[in-house]
């Protein structure tokens, strides 16, 4: 029994001995959000995450450019089949609330939010340079302020979320509310952020004092206050900073890359996947089959292929036809794409579409890889003139408005004085219809053209026909997902 | 392989030769059974303490060498009770043997302990012998399918290695809902590395009384295996050698439309598509995607026992192709269990398993074979690959797949007992599973369409290595007072500790494609795929005490007390500690005087069972709330990386156990000696505080699809189990009949509770956009939740005068008007079925007849709903399942079936695509002949027997897809058939040798 008592008391010792000790474990390889960001090098770590979810596929309306489909500039693209049931029903108005790709827009803007809102939460508490400090919370507070302004503009008045820890209950704020959170923001980031020209070249990307300004003027131009949209505008056009690129085509291809016309560009690099530093969003659009760019989407549609004026090179520079060749690649296009469909089978007279891509996102080379390293061009200085010359007109200062519309034209027309003639009328309502047609000539395809039809009240005219219901359409519904979980607490929007 | 099989022989003969041995006299008799006084054949005559033996022959004569020095002879036989004769002297021994029908008087083996079956208070069902091994499967949980009352087994996928999902008592929970596993004392989540041919048996705990013993990890059901080992007595080694070849064949094939119908259907969705439908090619992809397949099973075994030791030795090879090309699995497993005998008082020993596997996946072409137009021919005129809009083309799919793993499960344990009273043992066990796996995925160039490409090389590396140590250290006291008082306690604490690690990394343009080249070096590394980090699931450690009491009061009153209290590192400090206690009694009646007179009866005890437990099957990572890294921005004109971290999503710090109270009460019954025996359970499971992940608002910024963990949920589980055995003979045929049965009735009490988050578990998400799920507060688990369809639009007239969406036509479904409303939206969506059957039932018979024998097992379930979700899935033009040749085509043609469309409106969820899942299913049936003893002398065999067997030959359902059983980890997926890999019908034979 000797061995055995020994035995029996270190088992019991072996008992009470295992402790608590046993039981602490620290997550691996991970940090935990109470100690972060504690230094200024983790503050420009989270910082610099804010700008990845410019690069999420989320973030451009859900994967999908949905508000060109849904505006009259173009279809789904792709072969007939493709994605139809998930596409169709943005160019038809057939969308329900719970529409594949609703969810993943609302969600990615959410989460860049977050995302400006860790920078602009405990990046004051760490003890750093204050000028660099300001200018990270600034960075933030630009984009979190974009991120609204889609999600205001796309669903109205959405749950204000301004930390990092919102309560589980929100309800949805005011579109008002939500607009003085915009505006609030970016007054603060236009105070804080750098000019562009003070951004060494390594910095392209970044936000600046000009794009915050030029942001101001948008979000004042959608709210109709026109005196504002003109001052900021005006400001950054009387900055020096920004200038037109000499050649359309060339401000969006891989060699304009943040050029001089650039205001505000999500940098990415060749490379498939968003984790390798690549944007999925013109591959989405890129050319079908031969050369292999991408699946197709987006296709320009008839409607605008008729709007530009004759000889207006933006026609070319804006949409890739089949046989085109460009950057010595013949376009031969998709095999199982049918190249010219018409809308009244089998008589064949009237064209509904015709094979043909987004040029604005192309990128020459030999992979689709290579398409995922398109840089979008959120903000051009371009639509910059085009805000200050529509506030302009607004104002009632005409002369003012032609000298900015007609800037962008005599870029467009590259020297050839026999098209595109400087537009002269002084006619509010004709300078007013001039200038929207000149944004759809000169933005097509920049997911411009649905908004500006809305807000400018001519959503009901244009896309009617298309399915447009006016009282319901100007706002997408709020995806059914976020009703059902928040039970009640986020209510729906009219007529859906 | 190939040289496998023929050395495993060439071993076996020379041990055999080797045991061969001359004698000196010999005993002979005759064996009778006691009942019949027929001759009894097959007997096993052992010399007790040497290796000398014989079996009785087709007379139940036997002849056994003795020399001077033996004393005893053995005899047994399966199913009857074993004898030890005393030779005195004798050369003519004859013997009657008794059936042993006393089912109660079988030990039953519990946690950390054994128990009679009589004395039991719990709810444990048994499996053993032959019941073990009916299925041709690496999967040895697979044997208890329609064979315990109560538990339900279902593939979730045909493919080669696919684990089965077990559910016991229905499902308990919303997250893992599996039982645990305790093999020879080591507590595990699967059992992928066993051998079915190396159990010994299988019980199934299932009510608190029983699995309390495991708390935290008890409340889906314990399942306890205890593989073999020589028995005490059998000086001769015994060897055996079987094997098992068959061939996989898709048992059915889903009814789609051909090339012309197809044609017909897209022509009625716009016009003139096709001109001439003769003339439209016509692909079975089904045919081209699937094959018939191997799968073979070899295993060879020697063990035997000395007075110091007990050893079992096993060795078998698994090989399973699979019915879509580049889809394989082997696996070998080593075991070696011994238990020696140092002293009266110390005892240890070892239980080792090993098990390298290799696994090869393909692609998931079920999808594909499914969608893929007919009218699209697989190859161009050139032989390339075609284009299949849409899915893209199966056949290149699988040809441009390279993607396997391989590994070595190692598990095991060494334990020693001490005896340091006569009543008390002090026993204490190590025990490990070890599992290092590494996978590796090649992908050459290849071009087939602008959807299906692959533009550079790309080759993925994993290294995988789980660890996971369990100490257990427990005292047993067991102490008898006279006839009248029995006690058996145990007492203990155990330590178990997982830790794992993951390396991946992936490589691009890999210099060539041949397979030597297929590694990693830096020219062609990836460096932002490069991960290192753990399995967040396994990697905790636990820290429990335990204790248990047993009392047992004339033989008729029986009493358990059970307590466990947990800790969990997946807690923080305040939540750590859960204590889980259990209670039961017992009365059997049939010890009662007043009982005598009802003679037919020898057993009837009652019991009833109360107790908590627990389950914390989360991520240990659940409490925290992380950084995220990589969330990288691409700034200046060099396009240059900046690195980028940030907020994860919000985690829970206040996530504490999940707590299940379950009631059982229970009846046993035994009649006329137990040749009738009958067992009935009712139960009710009650788990509250469910560890359940809930969607946060979009707005908290967590992301598409992220969710946060919560305790914020109850289920209920009620239902009735029963089983009924009868062993009867007529004369040479000797029959055993079974029957057995559950019901469940589930229901989520709550959702979301006080968390204020999400009142409803939106689930069963299809991929596009649509959910198919939704589980709240009076529905079952995972109750599909969608539009009622009340028929077709027939004409304009009754489209105007019915509530309809805008985009609905004529000739479109009919969404009812749930709320009266006038408009149909979501708020009209109801319950349409679930996926929970309300019955589960198996039933077999055993037929012996002279050498033959016929076991045939049926089973089935009845009242649950199947979601055809891969049907509903339709982002694009796919085909489409003869059901749609019903379609709607003018006013009066189809109520049920809407106008050809190829998405949208009517492929939304609704009960268009809840189908009845009921089915019964011819799961096994094995005709076997046992060699005669003749023949079986001349090979000096002690038993050789062959077969042919069938499996899942035959299925009543009216289910359209491929297989009615449709098994998914996830509880909120249950049901939903996403198109997964088909469970096929084997077809085999084989054989199993002893001498």
């Amino acid at each position: 029994m000797n061995i055995a008592s020994k035995l029996s008391i270190i088992f019991l010792l072996l008992g009470l001995s295992a402790c608590n000790d046993f039981l602490e474990e620290s997550p691996q390889g991970n940090l935990t959000q109470e100690s972060f960001p504690s230094t200024a090098s983790e503050a420009a770590l989270a910082t610099n995450a804010c700008y990845a979810t410019l690069r999420n596929w989320y973030f451009h309306s859900g994967g999908y450019p949905i508000l060109d489909i849904m505006s009259d500039d173009s279809y789904k693209g792709s072969n007939p089949s493709d994605q139809a049931n998930n596409l169709d029903p943005f160019n038809n108005f057939t969308f329900t609330t719970s529409q594949d790709g609703l969810d993943r827009w609302w969600n990615a803007l959410y989460e860049g939010i977050k995302r400006a809102n860790v920078v602009i939460e405990k990046v004051p508490l760490i003890a750093m340079n204050d000028n660099e400090k300001a200018a990270l919370i600034a960075q933030a507070c630009f984009l979190r302020a974009m991120f609204y302004f889609d999600l205001v503009r796309a669903w109205g008045g959405v749950p204000l979320v301004l930390d990092t820890n919102p309560a589980l209950t929100l309800g949805r704020a005011t579109e008002e509310e939500v607009y003085q959170v915009i505006l609030s923001d970016l007054d603060f980031a236009a105070a804080n952020l750098p000019e562009r020209s003070a951004l060494s070249t390594s910095d392209y990307g970044r936000a600046t004092k000009g794009a915050a300004k030029s942001m101001l003027a948008k979000v004042y131009l959608f709210r109709k206050d026109f005196v504002n949209a003109e001052k900021f505008a005006l400001e950054v056009i009387n900055s020096g900073e920004y200038q037109l690129d000499p050649s359309f085509s060339h401000t969006f291809s891989i060699y304009g890359q943040f050029n001089e016309e650039s205001v505000f560009e999500v940098g990415a690099q060749g490379k498939d996947g968003y984790d390798n530093g690549g944007n999925q969003y013109s591959n989405t659009q890129g050319v079908r089959g031969t050369p292999n760019r991408g699946w197709g989407f987006n296709r320009p549609s008839i409607s605008l292929q008729n709007h530009f004026e004759t000889g207006d090179p933006r026609k070319e520079g804006t949409i890739i036809f089949l046989n085109e060749v460009l950057d010595g690649v013949t376009i031969a296009g998709d095999g199982s794409t049918p190249n010219i469909t018409y809308s009244d089978p089998p008589t064949n007279s009237i064209i509904a579409e015709i094979e043909c891509y987004n040029q604005k996102v192309w990128i020459p080379g030999t992979t689709t890889a290579e398409q995922w390293g398109h840089n979008r061009r959120l903000i051009r200085f371009a639509d910059v003139l085009l805000m200050a010359a529509e506030a302009s007109n607004e104002n009632g200062k005409a002369a003012q408005a032609l000298t900015y519309l007609n800037q962008v034209r005599a870029r467009a027309r590259e020297g050839n004085a026999a098209i595109l003639p400087d537009v002269t009328t002084t006619d509010q309502a004709a300078l007013r219809t001039a200038i929207l047609n000149e944004r759809r000539s000169e933005l097509a395809l920049e997911g411009h053209r649905f908004w500006d039809l809305v807000r400018t009240g001519n959503a009901p005219a244009v896309l009617g026909p298309l399915g447009f219901e006016t009282g319901k359409h100007e706002l997408l519904p709020i995806p059914q997902t976020e009703i059902d979980i928040s039970q009640g607490a986020i209510r729906q929007n009219p007529n859906w | 392989m190939k040289l496998f099989l023929p050395s495993i022989a060439v071993w076996a003969f020379s041990l055999f030769v080797f045991s061969a041995q001359a004698q000196d006299t010999r005993i002979s008799g005759t064996v009778t059974d006691g009942t019949s006084g027929e001759p009894l054949i097959g007997v096993t005559i052992s010399v007790v303490g040497a290796a000398k033996g014989a079996v009785s022959d087709y007379d139940g004569k036997y002849s056994v060498p003795v020399s001077a020095s033996d004393r005893q002879l053995r005899f047994s036989y399966t199913g009857y009770n074993s004898q030890v004769v005393d030779i005195n002297g004798r050369t003519v021994i004859d013997v009657v043997m008794n059936e042993d029908n006393d089912v109660l008087k079988e030990v039953v083996v519990i946690g950390y302990g054994t128990q009679k079956k009589s004395d039991l208070t719990g709810a444990v069902s048994s499996l053993r012998g032959s019941d073990l091994r009916k299925i041709p499967s690496h999967a040895a949980e697979q044997a208890l399918q329609g064979k315990v009352a109560g538990v339900q087994v279902t593939s979730t996928s045909g493919a080669p290695g696919a684990t089965p999902v077990i559910r016991v008592r229905g499902v308990g929970t919303f997250n893992n809902s599996s039982p645990i596993f305790v093999v020879d004392g080591v507590i595990l989540d699967n059992i992928a590395f066993l051998n079915s041919a190396d159990i010994e048996s299988m019980e199934v705990l299932k009510d608190a009384s029983a699995t309390a013993i495991y708390g935290s990890r008890g409340a889906n059901g314990v399942i306890i295996i205890t593989t073999k080992l020589g028995r005490i007595g059998d000086i001769k080694p015994s060897y055996s050698f079987s094997a098992e070849y068959g061939i996989q064949h898709l048992a059915k094939k889903i009814d789609l439309l051909n090339g012309k119908e197809f044609g017909a259907y897209v022509n009625d969705i716009i016009t003139g598509t096709y001109n001439n439908l003769d003339a439209l090619p016509n692909t079975d992809w089904q045919d081209l995607v699937f094959r018939d397949a191997p799968i073979g099973n070899y295993q060879f075994s020697v063990s035997g026992a000395s007075d110091k030791q007990q050893y079992y030795l096993g060795l078998g090879f698994f090989n399973q192709q699979g019915i879509i090309e580049k889809s394989d699995f082997n696996r070998l497993t080593i075991k070696l269990n011994n238990t020696y005998r140092l002293s009266d008082k110390l005892k240890i020993g070892n239980n080792l398993t090993l098990a390298p596997f290799s696994q090869s996946n393909a692609p998931n072409v079920t999808y594909a074979a499914y969608r893929a137009q007919p009218v699209i021919k697989p190859y161009n005129a050139d032989g390339s690959y075609a284009e299949v809009p849409g899915v893209g083309n199966p056949l290149a799919d699988i040809e441009y797949t390279n993607n396997n793993n391989r590994g070595l499960r190692s598990v095991g344990n060494i334990f020693g007992e001490l005896n340091l009273d006569k009543n008390l043992v002090f026993r204490s066990s190590f025990g490990i599973d070890f599992n290092y796996a590494e996978s590796r995925a090649f992908t050459p160039v290849f071009y087939v369409s602008p959807q299906q490409l692959n533009e550079q090389n790309d080759l993925s590396i994993g290294n995988f290595r789980n660890s996971n140590w369990l100490w257990e250290n427990t005292l047993n006291y067991n102490f008898e007072k006279g006839e009248k008082h029995r006690f058996a306690m145990v007492a203990g604490y155990t330590m178990q500790q997982l830790r794992s690690r993951i390396f991946t990394v992936a490589a691009e343009n890999v210099i060539s494609e041949q397979e030597n080249l297929w590694y990693i070096n830096s020219n062609n590394i990836n460096p932002n795929s490069v991960f290192h980090g753990v399995d967040p699931n396994q990697n905790y450690a636990l820290l429990s005490y335990l204790f248990r009491a047993n009392y047992t009061l004339n033989n008729k009153y029986l009493f358990t007390a059970t307590f466990r209290r947990d800790g969990s590192s997946k807690f923080i400090k305040e939540n750590r500690w859960g204590n889980f206690p259990s209670f039961a009694v017992g009365w059997n009646l049939a010890e009662e005087a007043f009982m005598d007179k009802y003679k037919a009866i020898n057993t009837l005890k009652l019991r009833a069972s109360w107790g908590q437990i627990g389950n914390e099957k989360i991520s240990y990572l659940d409490q925290y709330a992380l950084i995220i890294n990589g969330a990288n921005a691409i700034f200046g004109t060099g396009e240059n990386t900046i690195a980028g971290s940030t907020f994860g999503k919000n985690g829970n710090p206040d996530i504490r156990w999940e707590t299940t109270t379950q009631t059982d009460i229970g009846l046993e019954i035994g009649l006329f000696e137990s040749k009738i025996t009958a067992e009935l359970d009712f139960y009710n499971r009650l788990t509250d505080d469910i560890l359940v992940e809930l969607s946060t608002p979009g707005y908290t910024g967590n992301g598409q699809g992220v969710k946060v963990r919560y305790n914020a949920a109850s289920v209920l589980n009620q239902g009735i189990e029963f089983n009924l055995v009868y062993n009867g003979r007529a004369g040479d045929l000797k029959y055993r009949i079974g029957a057995l049965g559950s019901t469940v009735k589930n229901e989520v009490k709550s959702v979301g509770g006080s968390s204020g988050v999400d009142s409803t578990l939106v689930g069963g998400f299809l991929g596009n956009g649509q959910s198919v799920t939704l589980s709240k507060e009076g529905l079952p688990i995972g109750a599909y939740y969608g539009f009622e369809t009340g028929g077709v639009f027939q004409n304009q007239a009754q489209l105007d005068a019915t509530p309809h969406q805008s985009i609905a036509g004529v000739g479109d479904l009919i969404f009812v008007d749930q709320n009266g409303d006038g408009k149909i939206n979501n708020a009209d969506r109801v319950y349409i079925g679930s996926a929970i059957p309300k019955f589960i039932y198996g039933f077999s018979t055993e037929l012996t007849y002279r050498a033959f024998d016929l076991s045939i097992d049926f089973q089935g379930q009845v009242g649950n709903k199947l979601y055809n979700g891969k049907e509903a899935v339709r982002p694009d033009l796919y085909n489409f399942e003869t059901h749609t040749l019903d379609r709607w085509t003018g006013d009066g043609t189809s109520n049920k079936e809407p106008r050809a469309s190829s998405g949208g409106y009517n492929w939304v969820t609704s009960d268009r695509f809840v189908q009845d899942g009921s089915f019964l299913r011819l799961r096994s049936v094995t005709l076997g002949f046992t060699l005669p003893e003749k023949a079986l002398n001349r090979a000096k065999m002690q038993n050789a027997r062959l077969y042919l067997r069938g499996t899942n030959v035959w299925t009543l359902t009216k289910f359209t897809g491929f297989t009615p059983e449709i098994g998914s980890n996830d509880v909120l997926s249950a049901g939903i058939d996403y198109g997964v890999y088909p469970i096929t019908a084997v077809y085999s034979a084989g054989v199993n040798i002893t001498f």
